[in-house]
């Protein structure tokens, strides 16, 4: 007996469910389901996050499982009432989802260069995400304005 | 015409530093939405403002598209902004200094002209790039 499986046709619609999911893990602070979404390669583009040191640029590019994980976990520490509000979401068949999201929290602890002043923000974010025809998000990069977010906390130098 | 080819056309025309060419596609009550700006409104006023500080600011801007992404009447463009600052800008005086700068446009496209669109990039990288301080400083070098 031959036994096949065969694994959901990916539709614009299952792309959008799994995004849509993707913010509901995120607004509950599971970062591993969040990442159980993930394909195990999948890239990860923070276009903003940008630290200056003396001698190097910190970005944040990479992997979602390095660099993604990473900066999701310290920005729920920053801010242990990180909550997102999904604006609009568009998608096509080739996997591609384009989120609308205001995201924002109270902080507690420093984040970058911000020292903590128990202030709240709420930003909104353009997310750009790739979904395989496994349905897993293949790569994550994200838009918004760091000095929308520093002058809601109070921190005014340009860093 | 496509929402891709409309969208294609303000992009273009505004790469060409041809701010009326890509008011061309752009419906009278667009809703504009650019939060790095504090923009946000409806009408083509706004956009026509924020369309010439740029290419003022910079005139030797570059545009570059990076990506493309077409889902139904939403189009999204993930481009580069770069430029030398030749007069001030969002606030920043003309320190003469080089800009690069990813953003991402969201375009909303009905028949055939945009109707909304809401721009995302950082404006502490921008401000960083020009040489500016502190935010609540912009013009003090």
């Amino acid at each position: 007996m031959t036994v096949t499986v065969t694994r959901p046709r990916r539709t614009p619609e299952t792309a959008t469910a799994v995004v849509t999911e993707f913010f509901d893990r995120y607004r509950d602070h599971d970062v591993e389901a969040m990442t159980d979404l993930c394909s195990l390669n999948a890239d990860f583009s923070y276009v903003p996050f940008e630290i200056w040191g003396k001698q190097r640029v910190l970005r944040g590019d990479g992997k979602v499982r390095t660099v993604g994980k990473t900066l999701w976990r310290g920005l729920i520490n920053a801010f242990p009432d990180l909550t997102n509000e999904v604006r609009s979401v568009s998608a096509n068949d080739d996997g591609d989802v384009v989120v609308q999201v205001d995201i924002g929290g109270t902080q507690q602890l420093a984040w970058g260069f911000a020292a903590p002043t128990g202030r709240a923000y709420s930003e909104p974010h353009l997310f750009i995400f790739r979904v395989g025809e496994d349905g897993l998000i293949d790569s994550v990069t994200a838009y918004w304005d760091n000095a929308g977010i520093s002058r809601q906390l109070g921190h005014n130098e340009v860093d | 015409m496509s929402a891709q080819d409309i969208v294609a056309r303000f992009v273009d025309a505004l790469a060409q530093r041809d701010v009326d060419g890509a008011m061309s596609s752009v419906a009278g009550d667009v809703r504009v939405s650019i939060a790095p700006l504090h923009v946000q409104g409806t009408g083509s006023a706004a956009l026509r403002t924020v369309l010439d500080d740029l290419v003022t600011a910079f005139p030797d801007l570059l545009l570059t598209v990076q990506r493309t992404i077409a889902t139904g009447d939403v189009v999204t463009v993930q481009l580069k902004v770069e430029g030398t600052q030749a007069a001030p800008y969002a606030g920043a005086i003309n320190q003469e200094k080089h800009l690069d700068l990813d953003q991402a446009w969201r375009f909303t496209v009905d028949g055939d002209a945009v109707v909304a669109i809401d721009a995302y990039w950082c404006q502490q990288q921008l401000y960083r790039r020009l040489a500016v301080k502190r935010l609540d400083q912009l013009a003090i070098a």
